[in-house]
Order: structure tokens, then sequence, then C-alpha cells
């Protein structure tokens, strides 16, 4: 792609997203969606085959069917509140609406079935993008309406999204479609504790945008779609299976790296709030994350696979530096001593 | 709505009450219409007419003779017809399934244990050792278009193999549309799992196929389709050829994947993409020829690999146009 309208196209998809958190009115925040949207099809679409598009054109249908329910909420809210403002959304049905159409653009159960297969179909950059930044715009709006969200329904998507961010990422061999599983339960830990402590839920989403943007540079770096070519990536540059495994754990919450911070803070959280069976049942359901990412460290890190000599074809090719690793591995793992300084968050 | 057909169909009980139309079904619409299509809907021979023409081409067809089709029913058995029977049993069979699924999802990939998955270097997805493995294939010619070909599949022999015979004729079909004809195929049906949801094979641990075969001595085409969602889709394919060599013996053929070339509705396309194995979906073995002649191909096993020497992710362009001058040069 031309230079110029690459980055014309990535500064759209920054306005946007800039454009969503920083209104206070709720057409603009929707135009801020629908730019995001717009602007983000061609950079899915950057390596194109027929699998990235059909992955671009699922992604649109949903987001686009998701910007349409957020526009009858808003529409909903003005008639009954008279305002376009986003102080609160007064109606329920507007507010279950806006949450529904959150939720889709977040894929959050039930309306997670497109995430792994667009991410599945699109680079492992637009991956990394679509898992990422593209999360902001829609939590940045849930953070903001959070006080008139219903409780019930928003924690059954949770734990849901939590379950199915597990059991769904059980079975697969490919790394998009892992990372993908990994989101969906990340997302239903965040949106657990929204109504609870909203603050925490940004913390949520700083922390999981650090190790999953990791996860992808370490993808990248390695050049890895599959479990069986991250297996072999002892063969040719042994340091990033180390990071592989402090990263993945770092992802499941294992303590005494950065990833375990949120969860214990949400946990904390939710049982000060009297809740007992729920942060229980995430914390379990957690397990199901927790053993995906162990066979991936299993077969990556702590076993060294047979290499044939496909493997051996990567040594030809020179390997991908990426200037921003070294810190964000620092970030994704050593960050759980800063725990006591969230006092200042209260 | 899968669904509800194929409990209607499994009040056809074994195969001995002749399958109802796709015509009697317009609502089901195209989509559906294609997962009616089954190999258990196999053309009769017309008995004249094929037993003369067989009578002249040796032994093997002479046994064609002998062979019953699956839809001529013993007029002494009485054909059994229970609905609540075949209900239950299909609700039984896909709660099965389901509970299969749910348990081999706990062993890992497909069932089976990761270390398993990422170690083994092939895999023999198609093998024909009974009946129950000709009914994961469907078999097709242009008789569905009007044409006069005909294509059958059967056990070979010791029940080793699958043979799949017949006629090809380039009579076209007199519908002022057509201008050529004349093609059978053997095309894999899709894996179904539970509830019949549409499943798709992940062979992106492999980078070959292989296929045993002995065939009549023409070439063969091989056909790879896509798992997909969008209907634009549906008629991109990547194709390679097959050439047998007509026996005696059994030929080991080995195509890598990246030699598939990417076509949209029979047409090479210019721009050209590799061919990506994570959403395997149907097999397909056309043949086609411009004479009236018969052809015949015997299927030991097929199969997936990955050989240490093969290292090319996707066809090159020169490929493509290489195969489109040697077409331009043969007199059709």
């Amino acid at each position: 792609m031309n230079p110029l309208i690459f980055t014309t196209i990535l500064m759209t998809v920054l306005l946007g997203t800039m454009i969503v958190m920083m209104s206070s009115h709720w057409l603009m925040i929707w135009i801020g969606f629908e730019m995001n949207l717009l602007a983000i099809i061609p950079i899915l679409m950057k390596k194109y085959n027929p699998r990235t598009m059909e992955a671009s054109t699922k992604y649109f249908l949903t987001q686009a069917t998701a910007s349409m329910l957020l526009m009858m909420a808003i529409i909903i809210n003005l008639m009954h509140s008279g305002q376009w403002t986003i102080t609160k959304v007064f109606n329920p049905t507007a507010s279950i609406i806006m949450t529904s159409a959150l939720a889709m653009k977040l894929g959050l159960t039930p309306f997670h079935f497109w995430v792994p297969e667009v991410t599945q179909g699109i680079s492992l950059t637009s991956g990394l993008i679509l898992l990422t930044w593209q999360k902001l715009a829609p939590m940045s709006i849930l953070y903001q309406i959070s006080p008139s969200i219903n409780l019930n329904i928003l924690l059954t998507m949770a734990v849901l999204s939590i379950l199915v961010g597990g059991w769904g990422g059980l079975n697969q061999t490919q790394l998009r479609k892992i990372m993908a599983y990994s989101s969906i339960a990340h997302m239903g830990w965040m949106t657990a504790v929204l109504v609870y402590n909203p603050t925490l839920t940004m913390l949520n989403m700083l922390i999981y945008i650090m190790m999953t943007l990791t996860m992808f540079m370490l993808f990248i770096h390695s050049s890895s779609t599959t479990t069986l070519s991250l297996s072999h990536t002892w063969n040719k540059t042994p340091l990033t299976t180390t990071l592989i495994l402090i990263t993945l754990l770092s992802m499941g919450g294992l303590p005494p790296l950065s990833g375990f911070m949120p969860k214990w803070m949400i946990i904390q959280e939710l049982t000060k709030n009297s809740s007992i069976i729920l942060p229980t049942l995430m914390a379990i359901m957690a397990l199901l994350n927790l053993y995906f990412y162990m066979r991936l460290t299993y077969s990556t890190s702590l076993t060294m696979f047979p290499s044939t000599n496909n493997m051996k074809m990567k040594w030809q090719f020179e390997t991908k530096r990426i200037t921003l690793l070294p810190p964000l591995i620092v970030m994704s793992s050593l960050l759980l001593p800063l725990t006591p300084m969230l006092s200042i968050l209260d | 709505m899968a669904l509800v057909h194929k409990l209607l169909n499994g009040t056809c009980i074994l195969r001995k009450c002749p399958k109802p139309s796709v015509a009697s079904y317009p609502f089901l619409g195209t989509r559906f219409a294609d997962y009616c299509s089954s190999s258990l809907q196999k053309p009769a021979p017309v008995p004249g007419k094929a037993s003369s023409q067989r009578k002249t081409e040796g032994d093997l067809q002479g046994h064609h003779q002998r062979d019953v089709a699956l839809d001529i029913t013993c007029p002494e058995e009485k054909p059994e017809v229970s609905f609540d029977k075949a209900i239950k049993d299909e609700l039984k069979n896909h709660f099965w399934r389901l509970k299969d699924d749910i348990v081999n999802r706990w062993i890992g990939p497909e069932g089976r244990p990761l270390h398993e998955v990422l170690l083994e270097q092939a895999r023999v997805v198609w093998k024909f050792r009974g009946k129950e493995d000709l009914d994961k294939w469907i078999v097709t010619s242009d008789k569905t278009i009007g044409g006069r070909s005909e294509a059958f599949l059967k056990m070979g022999k010791n029940n080793q193999s699958a043979l799949l015979y017949g006629t090809l004729s380039s009579d076209t079909p007199q519908d002022g549309e057509s201008s050529r004809s004349g093609y059978c195929a053997m095309i894999s049906r899709i894996p179904r799992g539970p509830f019949e949801r549409k499943r798709s094979y992940d062979w992106s641990q492999f980078n070959t196929l292989y296929l045993r075969v002995r065939g009549d001595g023409r070439p063969w085409m091989v056909n790879i389709r896509e798992d997909t969602d969008i209907i634009q889709r549906k008629n991109q394919m990547y194709s390679y050829f097959m050439f047998t060599r007509g026996g005696p013996y059994w030929q080991d053929v080995k195509i890598p994947f990246s030699k598939f070339f990417f076509s949209n509705q029979g047409r090479i396309r210019d721009a050209q993409y590799q061919l990506l194995l994570d959403k395997f979906w149907r097999l397909g073995s056309p043949r086609s020829r411009c004479l009236h002649i018969w052809c015949l191909v015997s299927v030991h096993f097929l199969a997936c690999s990955q050989p240490p020497s093969c290292c090319i992710l996707m066809a090159e362009r020169e490929q493509v146009l290489v195969f489109l001058l040697i077409k331009a040069l043969i007199p059709s």
C-alpha cells in the first residue's frame, strides 16, 4: 500500500477512537465509531487474499450492526431524555440496547462468534490492532455509561465470556484463534468489575493491551501462526521461547507476573461487594485459559520438538527487529510489585 | 433445516425407498439442494445400453452386470417405515456426537492429544475399507445438468480400494445454454459435527496431498475448496492435475499444496493466492473429456503429509501461465 495512503488510513483509525473517547455528544461518538470502522477495513485487508476479504466482510457486517443498534439506543435515549449528552442513560430499553451494541463491538458473549473467525483470517499485525486498539473505544463508552447499565445482563455476559473464552481456546492449534479466545475471556473480566469499580476495568485493559501486544510481537518476531511453528522457535531464537513462556504465564494470571494484578484486584473488589460465588466461578474458569497457555508453553519452551528441513528454511530469513519488544516484556511481567501504588486510584 | 431433512430421510430406511427429490422441496433453496444431492442417488444403469457397451471392454467392466444398483429393492422385502424410531435414532445419534465432541475437547484437537497432532507427519484422511467409506463421497456427472455421462463408485476387490467408473459423453444437454459437456467427479462430503454443524479440516501442519491411485492413463484434476460463509466464494477453488499411468501397479501421487492454483467459476484468476489449509473443506476429483469414452480409476487412500523436501508456500505465477499455454496448443 502507498505509505501516504496507509498513514492517512492509520491516522483516521486513531482519530476515530480519539473522537469516541473525548466526545460528550452521542452523535459525535457514533461518527467516531464509523470513522474507525471504515478506516480499519483496508488495514485488515492489507495483505489481500480471499480469506482476508472474508474476514473483513464479517468484521464490517458485525460492527455495522452494532453501530446501527447503538444509533437506535441513542435515539430512544434522545426521545426520553431530550438530550444528546452522554451523562446518564435514563431509559432502560436504551440502556439494554446500548449494552448489547457495545458488547457486540467488544466481542462479548453471546456476540463473540466473529472474533476468532476475523482474527484468524487477517495477518498478525492487523490482528494486533484488532484485539488491542479496537477495544478502547467501546470500553470507554461502557466506562462512561456504567452507572446505568443493567447489572444482571452485564454480569451474565461477563461470566459467559470468561467461560466461552476458556472453553473455545482449549482445542486450538492456530495462534490467532487462541489470542481471540483469550481476548474474549479478558473482556469478560473487565466487564465483570465495571459496575463496581470502573477504574479497575481500565487497569485490566491497560495490562491486557500490554500483554497482547507482547504476544503478538513475539509471534511476528518468530513468524509463527500455528502451535507447530511456535514449537520450532527454539531452533532459531531460543531466547524467544523463554519470553513466550513468561508472557503466556502472565496472561494466564500467575503470580508473581503482571497478569496476576488485575485478577487479584477484581476478585478483591467483587468480594468487598459481598459477591462470593461470582469471583469463585471466574477464578475457576480462568483455569481453562491457563490450561491452554500452559499447553502452548509446554510445546514451545519446556520441550524441544523435533525439527525438520522445513523449519531450517527459517534460518535463511533475517529476524524481524521489533524495537518495543524489550520494554513491553518488562511491563507485561514485572509490574506486580507496583500493586500497592494502586491505592492512589481510590 | 438440515436436521429436519435428515430426519425425513431417516424414514426412507436403509436405502430401500426412493429418496424425496429436491424438486419437491422448493422452499429449501439452492444451498440446501447441494446438501441434498447424495452419493446414494446414483443413477441406475440402463441395463441394455450399459451391458452392450461394457461387454466389449473386457472382464473388469463385465463384472458390472453382477453389481446390484443401490436403489433397486428386492420385491419380497417390504420397506420398514417408522417415523418415531427414525427421529429417536437421529436425536440419540446427534446427542451422542455432541457428548463425544465435548469429551474430545478435553483430550485435544480433533480428539487426539496435542503432542500427537503436532508430531504427526502424515495422516490418512480417506480410505476405502467398506460401504461406510463410500458414503463419505458424492459421485456426480453432467447427468445433473441434462448430459449423458454416468459415473459410479463401488468397492474394489478385497474391500481395499474404491473404484470410480463410468462413461463420459460429450453430447451437450439440449437446454440452449450449455455448449460443452462431459464430466464426472467424486467429491468428498463436507464434514459435519453434531446437529449437522459444518466443520472443516485443519491441515495447516501438512504441505502435500498424497494419493495412491491406479488410473486409466488419462489426466484427472484435483480440486480443493476452503470453508467459507460468504456465498460469493462458493465457486472459488484450488486445482491441480493428476496424471495417471494406467496401471496395473498402484501409483503414488504427491501434490504439494503450493502447486494448486486459484480459480473462480472454473476460470484461472490472474491474481494467485496461497492455499490456506486451516479450513480445508472438500476435495474433488473431476474428469472431463470431449469424446464418448469410458473412465476408470481405483483409489486406495488419500492422505496429507509433510515431506521434508517441500518448502514452497504458493504456486508461482509462471506455473499458471505455462498451463494456459499447453491448453491452447492441444486440439480439443
